[in-house]
C-alpha cells in the first residue's frame, strides 16, 4: 500500500470476557480491569486488536508474514467495557532498508463518543516465503 | 510507585512471563468465542509459521508490550492509561513460544515539570534483550 492509503476500519467491542481473556494471556490480574463498577480494558487487547493484521481488508500472499520492527504508543485515555471502539490505520510512510520492505502505520482507537483512547506509530517489515 | 522523588538510574523490573502456547493462542488466536479459534497464524500454528519461513512459532510482539503496560501502570498507577508514552520501540530479536520474558526499566531522567523518562527493555531468559525503547508519564 502506498502512503495515504488506509486500511478498511475495525470496530469492536471489549466486553468483560474478551478483557480476561487479555488478562489470562498477559497474566495481570491487576484490579482495575475486574472492577464490578467500572473496569478499563487492558492494554493488550487495545494493542492488539489495533494490529493492522485485524482489519478487514488486510491480506499478504501465502507464505508472507508481517514483522513488527518498532512503535511508539501513546495512551491517552482508559477504554471503559462495553464502548464500541473504532480502529482507523493510514500507511504513512513506505521505504525499503537492506532490500527489505517497510510501512509505518498512524493508528488510532477512539470510542463511540469520539474520545480518544490510543494513538501508535508502528513500523512492520515483511517476510517472504522460504524457497524449497 | 515512582514519585519526584525517585532516584535517577533506579531500576525496576516486571514479573517474569513464559510465553505458553495457551498463552500465546489466547493473545494472537482472535477471541475464544469465534468458530475457528484459534485462527491460525505465526503466532498460534506451526505450520503456518513454517511456511512463511520461521523455524518455529514467535510471540507477537504486541504481547509484551502488554507486559510494559503492566509494569508501567505499577509504576505510574492508572495515569498511565491517560499520558503513558512508550517511544522509539524497537524489536531488536525475536520472542520464541516457551521462551520466560521480563520487562525492565531504569529512570532516565525526572524533569521539573515532573516527568519521569525511562530507558525500557524486554529480555529473555538468557538475559538477550529483545525490545528496547524508552517511556515516559507524569509523575
Amino acid at each position: 500500500m502506498a502512503a495515504g492509503e488506509c486500511f478498511e476500519p475495525l470496530e469492536f467491542v471489549v466486553t468483560r470476557e474478551l478483557n480476561e481473556q487479555y488478562l489470562y494471556a498477559c497474566e495481570d490480574y491487576n484490579p482495575i480491569y475486574l472492577d464490578t463498577h467500572n473496569p478499563v480494558a487492558h492494554p493488550g487487547v487495545l494493542l492488539n486488536m489495533s494490529n493492522n493484521t485485524r482489519s478487514p481488508s488486510f491480506h499478504l500472499p501465502k507464505g508472507w508474514s508481517e514483522i513488527h520492527a518498532a512503535e511508539t504508543t501513546e495512551y491517552l485515555n482508559p477504554a471503559p467495557l462495553y464502548k464500541r471502539l473504532r480502529v482507523t490505520w493510514e500507511v504513512i510512510e513506505r521505504y525499503e532498508k537492506r532490500g527489505r520492505p517497510y510501512h509505518v502505520l498512524d493508528i488510532r482507537v477512539t470510542d463511540e463518543d469520539g474520545v480518544e483512547i490510543l494513538r501508535r506509530k508502528m513500523t512492520n517489515t515483511f517476510a517472504a516465503p522460504k524457497r524449497p | 510507585m515512582i514519585t519526584r522523588d525517585s532516584k535517577t538510574g533506579e531500576e525496576f523490573a516486571g514479573k517474569l512471563k513464559k510465553m505458553s502456547w495457551e498463552r500465546v493462542a489466547a493473545f494472537s488466536g482472535g477471541p475464544f468465542n469465534t468458530p475457528d479459534w484459534p485462527r491460525k497464524n505465526i503466532h498460534t500454528d506451526l505450520k503456518t509459521a513454517k511456511l512463511s519461513g520461521l523455524e518455529t512459532i514467535y510471540v507477537s510482539a504486541t504481547q509484551y508490550l502488554g507486559h510494559l503496560a503492566e509494569l508501567m501502570i505499577d509504576l505510574f498507577g492508572t495515569r498511565w492509561l491517560s499520558s503513558g508514552v512508550t517511544s522509539n520501540l524497537k524489536f531488536i530479536h525475536p520472542v520464541a513460544e516457551d521462551d520466560t520474558v521480563q520487562i525492565k526499566a531504569r529512570i532516565r531522567d525526572i524533569a521539573p515539570d515532573g516527568t519521569c523518562t525511562m530507558d525500557v527493555r524486554c529480555e529473555i531468559q538468557d538475559g538477550t534483550e529483545v525490545m528496547v525503547g524508552e517511556a515516559a508519564c507524569r509523575v
